[in-house]
């Protein structure tokens, strides 16, 4: 008899390992009756995890965090994370109308690193303020979301201050580029395929890629409750080898048309197969009629440990809720990220597979000179800074 | 009807029909201020000018990522709103949450008041769960029916049966071979390849 897990997931193509868990049998091998359901958001999701609609979740790296600690006036959740779901795959898109003020702004900046074309936004908003103009609108997809710290951090190195010079909002990603289109914001950091998708009608122009704000960084995790852990672990942990096999599977080069294939069905992700194949393949079009770049490493599902739980980046993501304000300022982040983040379940549910972990649970973040650098992929940030959780307070 | 609490509540639901169920059993019940608005793209503009004590809002709608972040920004709002009633009141957090209902109430209001409210709430998302799912089998079975008459009026063309000839023999195949009528309109259907 199967372990039924319901598994809740937004429509972007990190979905990608659990729907490939699904679809190409890795998880009925793991003797799981994996039900996806499809979720427009995130609180959505949240909720339906905390009380037990779901097993498991495609979830924000932020919210096991900010569920741990009770943000945002919700109770607190005991959300565990036993392995990760992949790098890369957002970006920072903008209107095209704020595109061409960026680039007659600042020529330079737009035509130098993607990370410091803030640079150019700067520009931009200096000019709106001393004309009187109102402060421009941007979204992120959630209050704790990658997207949020490094629209954030990229904002934020060009000397603009995301609280004061912008006014920040949340929309939920399948709306996101309909927005952009109408008007109503002027550019947004979210998951593919919703920037793809906005270049691709001629809406908006990526400014910056993921990669280029902090290179391979994570995203996605998987979420479960602590509670069903240590009731079902021996299902747990069936659950995390049918996702890294899935993990593998979909990082293959080979596959990704595949992939984009699957993805692109209405009860997956549901968007056109052109969009999706194109960032799936590292081949993303930056702006309207442009060439695409090459860039293979956009979407990375299982090398450079993007399964394993790091809580060294579990480590990074808390100290952005702290920069931002979100968490009081004397909270023992680390002791949370280490209820949180669990390396300990994911080693022991990989031990018996052909699966390299690696040594520790922590590592310096970002540092040129690293020596598991060919093991975790090139790691800076557009800054150079280097995160060393031993620092984190 | 004794006159109950001022409180402000707001219903956002893009179902316009649910939002109207929902509000009218608020409004019957006692509670007067009740505003409601679908899907806007200036939600926070609406929300704060509406300055609700109390937000009912279906479990699932996108708009609620919005919400939490504006209840995130201090500077948005004027008194701090969570989520649900009291995190003590597991059991109707459980409730809400199958009815597909979640509420965020302004901080500092007593759970014995809000409970009333919330408890309208998911009773309504209940009854018009119900209704829809009442309707949605009134529409298969219509469809149902299409199919019958449909194989009705091939075994009549093909078969030079009269319309009663037609439905027993149907009736006949349904019962020999433990099916529903419908399910045997549906292979005559396909056995004639026809589209429809």
């Amino acid at each position: 008899m199967a372990n039924t897990v319901r598994l809740g997931f937004v429509p972007l193509v990190d979905c990608a390992i659990p729907v490939v868990a699904r679809a190409m049998g890795f998880a009925k091998q793991e003797n799981i009756d994996l039900e996806l359901v499809r979720e427009m958001s995130w609180a959505a999701i949240r909720d339906k995890l905390s009380y037990g609609v779901f097993e498991a979740a495609h979830l924000l790296a932020g919210i096991p965090i900010a569920a741990r600690l009770g943000l945002g006036g919700v109770p607190v959740q005991n959300i565990v994370v036993p392995m990760a779901l992949g790098r890369g795959g957002n970006a920072i898109t903008v209107s095209t109308v704020l595109y061409q003020r960026m680039l007659e702004a600042d020529p330079a900046a737009m035509h130098g690193p993607r990370g410091l074309s803030a640079r150019a936004l700067k520009k931009v908003i200096d000019e709106d303020r001393a004309a009187g103009r109102p402060v421009m609108s941007f979204a992120t997809v959630f209050p704790f979301s990658s997207h949020n710290y490094e629209l954030r951090y990229w904002m934020a190195a060009a000397g603009i201050d995301p609280d004061l010079d912008v006014n920040i909002g949340v929309i939920a990603p399948p709306r996101m580029f309909d927005s952009l289109r109408n008007g109503w914001v002027d550019g947004y950091c979210v998951g593919e395929p919703w920037n793809q998708r906005a270049v691709f009608h001629g809406d908006g122009v990526i400014v910056a890629l993921k990669d280029d704000i902090w290179a391979r960084s994570p995203e996605k995790v998987l979420g479960v409750r602590e509670d069903w852990v240590n009731d079902n672990a021996d299902t747990a942990a069936a659950l995390v080898r049918a996702l890294v096999r899935a993990a593998e599977w979909a990082d293959k080069p080979g596959n990704r048309a595949e992939l984009a294939q699957i993805l692109s069905e209405e009860a997956n992700v549901g968007a056109p197969y052109e969009v999706l194949k194109a960032s799936l393949t590292g081949k993303p079009v930056l702006r309207p009629g442009e060439a695409p770049l090459d860039v293979p490493d956009r979407h990375v599902f299982y090398r450079y440990t993007a399964t394993f739980p790091w809580l060294s980046q579990g480590s990074w993501v808390g100290t952005q809720m702290k920069r931002w304000g979100q968490v009081p300022p004397d909270a023992d982040l680390n002791a949370v990220v280490r209820q949180v983040y669990r390396p300990d379940l994911y080693r022991a549910a990989v031990a018996e597979l052909d699966v390299a972990v690696p040594k520790h649970d922590w590592r310096v973040e970002g540092a040129a000179q690293a020596d598991d650098r060919a093991f975790v992929g090139p790691d800076g940030f557009l800054d150079n800074t280097i995160f060393d959780p031993e620092n984190v307070r | 009807m004794v006159k109950l609490e001022e409180f402000n509540i707001l219903v956002i639901d893009e179902d316009p029909d649910r939002a109207a169920i929902v509000e009218r059993g608020l409004v019957e019940s006692g509670y007067t201020r009740v505003a409601r608005i679908g899907t806007s793209h200036n939600l926070v503009e609406r929300v704060q000018a509406l300055a609700p004590d109390i937000i009912i809002i279906d479990l699932e709608n996108p708009d609620r990522d919005t919400l939490e972040q504006m209840f995130q920004v201090s500077r948005a709002i004027a008194r701090p709103i969570a989520m649900f009633v009291d995190q003590s009141d597991a059991s109707m957090i459980q409730e809400a949450v199958s009815a597909g209902v979640s509420a965020y109430v302004v901080d500092g209001l007593r759970q014995d008041r809000i409970r009333p409210i919330v408890e309208m709430a998911i009773s309504r998302f209940n009854v018009f769960d119900q209704l829809r799912r009442e309707r949605d089998e009134a529409q298969a079975k219509l469809s149902e029916r299409k199919l019958i008459e449909r194989a009705k009026g091939i075994l009549m063309k093909e078969k030079g049966l009269s319309e009663e000839e037609s439905y027993a023999l149907l009736r006949k195949n349904a019962m020999k071979q433990n099916r529903k009528i419908y399910e045997i309109a549906q292979s005559v259907i396909t056995a004639f390849q026809l589209e429809f």
